[in-house]
C-alpha cells in the first residue's frame, strides 16, 4: 500500500515513538525514504524529539522547597536558625579539620610541660618570659643529659657484648668438627692445647664484665642470661 | 502501595516530614513544567509555589486508584498553568504589541538573556523559544510527552481529552516545533 505525504505527517509521531505495526512501518518507510518532502521532515522531527528526550531537567531554585514549606506548614524560623548555626560548624566536621585539631593538641601537650607549666595548678607567673626561659633551658639540659646517659649506657652494653661474643663463637665451632682422637697420649693435636687458653681468656673477660657491670647499674641483667 | 501514596497518607495524618519529603521529591518536576510552559524563571517559581499550595489544600481528594501521584500532581499543575495563561493573556497581548516596537524589544531581550543563559544550554534555550511560539494546547502536549516523559495514557488523564486528540496534538506540536527550530537554524544531530 502506498502512503501519501498527508498520511506520513499524520502518523509521524507514531513512527518516532516506534509504535507502528510492521505493515504500517513498511508502508511509512516505503514512502518517506523516497519522498523529497517527507524524508527531511521525518529526520528533523526524529532528531528534535531525541534531543528533547536527552535534555536534563533544569535545577529548581535552591530556596523553592523551603518557600513552599514555609507557605504550607508555616514559618520554620527556629529550624532555619538552627540550621544556620549548624552551617557555621559544618566545615569543621571533616577529616582535615580533625587532623589539624589533633596536631594542635599534641603540640600543646608537648610544649606546655616543656615550658614548665603545671597542668593541674596553672599560675600567672608561669607565663612570665624569664620563667618560661628558665623552664625551657632546664628542660633542654635535662633532655640532653638523659640522652647522653642513654647513649653512654648503650655504648657500655655494646662494649661488653662485643668482647664476650668472640669467645662464645669459636667455642661452639669445634663442636661440629670431628673430635680429635682421644687415644693420642702425646697430645700432639691442637684441641687439648686450645681449650685451656680459651678458658683463661673467658675468665679474664668475665671478670672484666663483672667490674663493668658493677660500674653500670642495670647492665648486670643484660649481661647475665 | 507506592511510596508517594504512603507519603500522602502520612501527610493526611498530620505528618509534616512526609509533606516535606513529597515537596522535595517533586519540586523539580513541577518547576520544570511551569518553566517550560511560561518560559520565565520567576513566574515558574511563583507558580510552583501555587501548585504545591493547591496540592496541600486538596491532598485529601487524591485517590491512588485513579493513577499515580505524579500524574495527579501534573494534572493540578496543568490546571493552574491554564488558569494562569488565561489570566495573563491580556498582558501578553500588550507585551506582543510592545515587542513590535524596536526600542522596547531591545529592552525586553536584554532583560531576558542573562537569566536564560544562566538556566541552560543553547539547545534548551532554543527549544524554550520555539515552545513559546506554538499554541498552548500543542505546547502542553509536547512538554508532557517529550520533556516530562509522560505516557500517552497519563497525558490523557492530565488533559482530560481522548487519546486520539492527545496523539494528534503531540504530532502537530512536534512538527511545528521542528519547523520553528529549523527556521531558527537548529539542525538535529
Amino acid at each position: 500500500m502506498n502512503w501519501t505525504c498527508e498520511q506520513i505527517e499524520t502518523r509521524l509521531s507514531e513512527y518516532v515513538d516506534g509504535s507502528l505495526d510492521a505493515s504500517a512501518l513498511s508502508a511509512f518507510e516505503g514512502h518517506a525514504n523516497g519522498c523529497q518532502r517527507c524524508a527531511p521532515l521525518v529526520a528533523r522531527v526524529a532528531g528534535i524529539v531525541a534531543q528533547m528526550h536527552a535534555l536534563e531537567m533544569l535545577a529548581e531554585p535552591p530556596q523553592l522547597a523551603e518557600q513552599i514549606l514555609a507557605r504550607t506548614l508555616g514559618p520554620r524560623a527556629n529550624k532555619a536558625k538552627r540550621s544556620g548555626v549548624l552551617d557555621w560548624f559544618r566545615p569543621m566536621i571533616q577529616p582535615r579539620f580533625a587532623y589539624g585539631a589533633v596536631s594542635v593538641l599534641v603540640t600543646f601537650g608537648v610544649m606546655i610541660p616543656a615550658l614548665g607549666i603545671d597542668w593541674h595548678k596553672p599560675k600567672l607567673a608561669d607565663l612570665r618570659p624569664i620563667n618560661i626561659y628558665r623552664a625551657a633551658d632546664r628542660e633542654a639540659h635535662l633532655v640532653y643529659a638523659r640522652g647522653a646517659k642513654f647513649v653512654s649506657d648503650l655504648r657500655v652494653v655494646y662494649e661488653i657484648q662485643s668482647r664476650l661474643r668472640p669467645e662464645t663463637e669459636p667455642q661452639s665451632a669445634p663442636d661440629n668438627e670431628p673430635q680429635p682422637t682421644k687415644s693420642s697420649p702425646s697430645g700432639t693435636t691442637n684441641g687439648p692445647q686450645k681449650n685451656p687458653r680459651g678458658l683463661n681468656r673467658a675468665r679474664q673477660f668475665s671478670s672484666a664484665g663483672v667490674v663493668l657491670a658493677s660500674a653500670v647499674p642495670g647492665a648486670c641483667e643484660r649481661i647475665s642470661p | 502501595m507506592e511510596p508517594d501514596a504512603q507519603l500522602v497518607q502520612q501527610c493526611l495524618r498530620g505528618n509534616n516530614s512526609a509533606w516535606e519529603e513529597l515537596v522535595r521529591r517533586h519540586a523539580r518536576r513541577v518547576f520544570n513544567l511551569c518553566y517550560r510552559f511560561t518560559g520565565n524563571r520567576t513566574e515558574a517559581e511563583d507558580l510552583s509555589q501555587e501548585v504545591f499550595l493547591r496540592v496541600y489544600r486538596t491532598l485529601a481528594s487524591y485517590r491512588s486508584i485513579h493513577g499515580g501521584f505524579p500524574t495527579w500532581l501534573t494534572s493540578v499543575s496543568r490546571n493552574l498553568l491554564i488558569d494562569h495563561y488565561r489570566r495573563t493573556r491580556r498582558e501578553r497581548l500588550t507585551d506582543s504589541l510592545d515587542d513590535a516596537m524596536p526600542k522596547l524589544e531591545n529592552k525586553e531581550s536584554s532583560g531576558r538573556r542573562p537569566d536564560q543563559h544562566a538556566l541552560a544550554g543553547e539547545l534548551s534555550l532554543q527549544v524554550q523559544d520555539a515552545l513559546g511560539k506554538i499554541s498552548p494546547d500543542l505546547r502542553e502536549a509536547v512538554i508532557l510527552r517529550d520533556l516530562q516523559g509522560l505516557e500517552y495514557q497519563e497525558i490523557q488523564q492530565v488533559l482530560q481529552i481522548p487519546e486520539g486528540t492527545v496523539k494528534s496534538r503531540i504530532n502537530r506540536g512536534r512538527i511545528e516545533l521542528a519547523r520553528l527550530l529549523d527556521q531558527m537554524g537548529l539542525r538535529p544531530h
